[in-house]
């Protein structure tokens, strides 16, 4: 019953609805990273106002969050918001009125998005109240657990020492 | 130079616009419009989402579920529906809840009309007012607002996670109290997050008298719960401006709920007379002399009289109301000493219940009839939302008929603006929100 201490520079969050089918995979996903070293690793819905809050203060942020299937169930989308936007086909959007999206590109206009965002978006299938994950999605969630722990220990997502400790071009995947 | 006035056959002014998703609303429903030469003919909200059938869910089960059923109506106003529940349950039991844990219920309701009323102001409802298409292109702009309602929705969540547990659904409520009390000092935080909260929220108040507002009033019966010496959260007598004074357990003396077949959520009227509000503007004008002096002074200086009846307007009552949510809560968590018990133990008995809270979208009132082993028999919610529908029809209609020279544009905009007024939460009511201008 106390507010939570300050922020890691470096933060994780899982987007989702542990109880909606493959919109568990944020949650999931983020539950297997919870001993990442050096890093904070939190779970909300998809309420744009708490990730905007959970990013402040971060350096870098991992987004994992589900998306809309365009082509195969469990296919992964890796996003570097320094490079690339959302793709709008993805469909993050909250089924609310903020989603991923909004709390994205408000942070943004706000300048509070931290200075690196990855979104890992997952393609998914079944988002149905009380569904259990599909496999294929499930099985992307492995991947996805491998993937950002070995991104998170990459320079370019740490908080950044002395510029001289800076590893050129070292931006991650 | 053809003469057309008097030989061609008369043309029917008859146009359609349409809409297909009126953004910034919780839940899905729509609006139709049906302007004929010139006349606005009908205005139906329809709300079609399926309904819930949460009353029915609560049949045959435990007036102790009662609360954490409930909580799952509405992510944005759980506390109401939980309180509205363990009101009625207490009725029913006979018990009486006061003290401290009287004082945390209404610290609770000032967390949850804290981050209601902010998330309305900031996000959904100002952009209207100052042509922007959403708060993050408003962002750009107005930056320091945005930040001032974050930081104040961020408190109100702090406030409800504190004593609900989490922030949306709160697990901690329960009939006769709560299961597990904070301690001063887990609410300590709570005050230093509200003392900028507050001032923040006094700069929004006078940001938001600055918007130009449409010249509108309607004369509404307002009807809110009055308490005799506070600003109604959780308790009170239901009054309106117009003369009706009950008992909660009175409610359906005078109000009743009807189906219209444009709509899944029943619609309330007051028996005999139609329409009526509820919500800030209700609230504020049944209970103005219920507020503190400087909090009086403030809505003055703001350019609010006593009653407010201009539904544009109610984007600085809810300021008004996020200062008093504040102040209150600081009050609450000076004065706060920890209760002997979480809750008060009570013995369930063959009974009926009532229960009436102020949502931050207006009174919800409920009714439970349950057996001599605690068993849900009956049960009757009715939401905000579903007593405002009516009135939200009535206003679109006036000012559709006052901005029919509009081009189509702005007359949606200022169709959609109309419904916003309201904050409407229509997935308590029964999520998307579509407009339809028939023009004929």
């Amino acid at each position: 019953m106390t507010i939570p201490p300050n922020r890691c520079p470096l933060i994780v969050i899982g987007v989702g609805n542990p109880d909606r089918g493959d919109d568990g995979i944020g949650p999931l996903v983020a539950a297997r990273l919870k001993t990442l070293p050096g890093v904070r690793v939190v779970t909300r819905n998809s309420d744009a106002f708490a990730i905007i809050e959970e990013c402040c203060g971060a350096e870098a942020a991992v987004l994992i969050d589900a998306a809309a299937v365009i082509s195969n169930p469990g296919r992964i989308h890796r996003i570097d918001l320094a490079a690339d936007e959302l793709p709008c086909e993805l469909g993050l959007a909250s089924t609310h009125a903020f989603g991923l999206a909004e709390a994205i590109a408000l942070a943004r206009a706000l300048n509070r998005l931290p200075r690196r965002v990855i979104v890992y978006a997952v393609e998914g299938v079944c988002f149905d109240p009380g569904a259990v994950m599909t496999a294929e999605v499930a099985a992307a969630a492995e991947e996805v657990v491998s993937l950002i722990a070995a991104e998170v220990l990459l320079p370019g997502l740490r908080p950044e020492k002395p510029p001289q400790a800076r590893r050129p071009g070292a931006v991650g995947q | 130079m053809p003469n057309t006035s008097l030989t061609e056959p008369r043309v029917t002014d008859r146009k359609t616009i349409r809409v297909d998703m009126i953004a910034r609303v919780e839940g899905e429903g729509a609006l139709d419009l049906h302007i004929q030469d010139g006349k606005v003919v009908q205005a139906n909200l329809s709300i079609f989402e399926p309904p819930r059938l949460f009353e029915a869910l609560l049949r045959g089960r435990d007036y102790t579920e009662a609360p954490d059923i409930t909580a799952r109506i509405c992510g944005i106003c759980p506390i109401a529906y939980q309180m509205g529940a363990v009101h009625a349950m207490e009725d029913a039991l006979g018990l009486k809840v006061d003290g401290p844990l009287r004082a945390l219920r209404r610290l609770a309701y000032c967390g949850e009309w804290i981050e209601s009323h902010a998330l309305h102001l900031v996000m959904l409802h100002a952009p209207d007012f100052l042509g922007y298409p959403d708060a993050i292109q408003m962002a750009r702009d107005h930056a320091h607002m945005l930040n001032a309602g974050l930081a104040l929705k961020k408190a109100g969540n702090e406030i409800m996670r504190v004593l609900g547990g989490r922030e949306i659904h709160p697990v901690n409520v329960r009939v006769g109290g709560f299961y597990r009390v904070p301690t001063r000092a887990d609410l300590q935080p709570l005050a230093a997050m509200l003392g900028p909260a507050r001032e923040r929220a006094i700069e929004l108040l006078r940001w938001t008298s600055t918007f130009p507002f449409p010249d509108f009033e309607r004369d509404y019966e307002l009807v809110a719960l009055r308490h005799p010496d506070e600003y109604p959260f959780n308790e009170g007598r239901i009054v309106s401006t117009r003369g009706i004074d009950l008992r909660v357990a009175d409610y359906q003396t005078m109000f009743e709920e009807r189906h219209a077949a444009h709509s899944t959520a029943l619609q309330s009227v007051i028996k005999g007379r139609g329409s009526y509000l509820v919500g800030p503007l209700a609230r504020y004008g049944v209970n103005f002399d219920r507020l503190p002096d400087y909090i009086r002074s403030l809505a003055k200086d703001a350019g609010l009289g006593p009653v407010c009846r201009n539904p544009f307007k109610s984007i600085l009552v809810r300021a008004v109301e996020l200062v008093y949510a504040c102040d209150e809560a600081l009050r609450l968590i000076s004065n706060y000493e920890v209760p002997d018990s979480p809750a008060i133990a009570g013995t369930p008995r063959a009974a009926v219940g009532y229960g009436c809270t102020e949502a931050p979208r207006g009174i919800c009132y409920h009714r439970y009839e349950i057996d001599a082993d605690g068993t849900i028999l009956t049960a009757r919610i009715v939401p905000p939302t579903s007593q405002n529908q009516l009135s939200v029809e009535e206003d679109l209609r006036e000012v559709a008929t006052r901005n029919i020279d509009l081009p189509e544009s702005e007359l949606r905009a200022r169709c959609e603006q109309t419904i916003r007024n309201y904050d409407p939460c229509i997935s308590c009511s029964t999520h998307f929100l579509r407009l339809t201008i028939h023009r004929e």
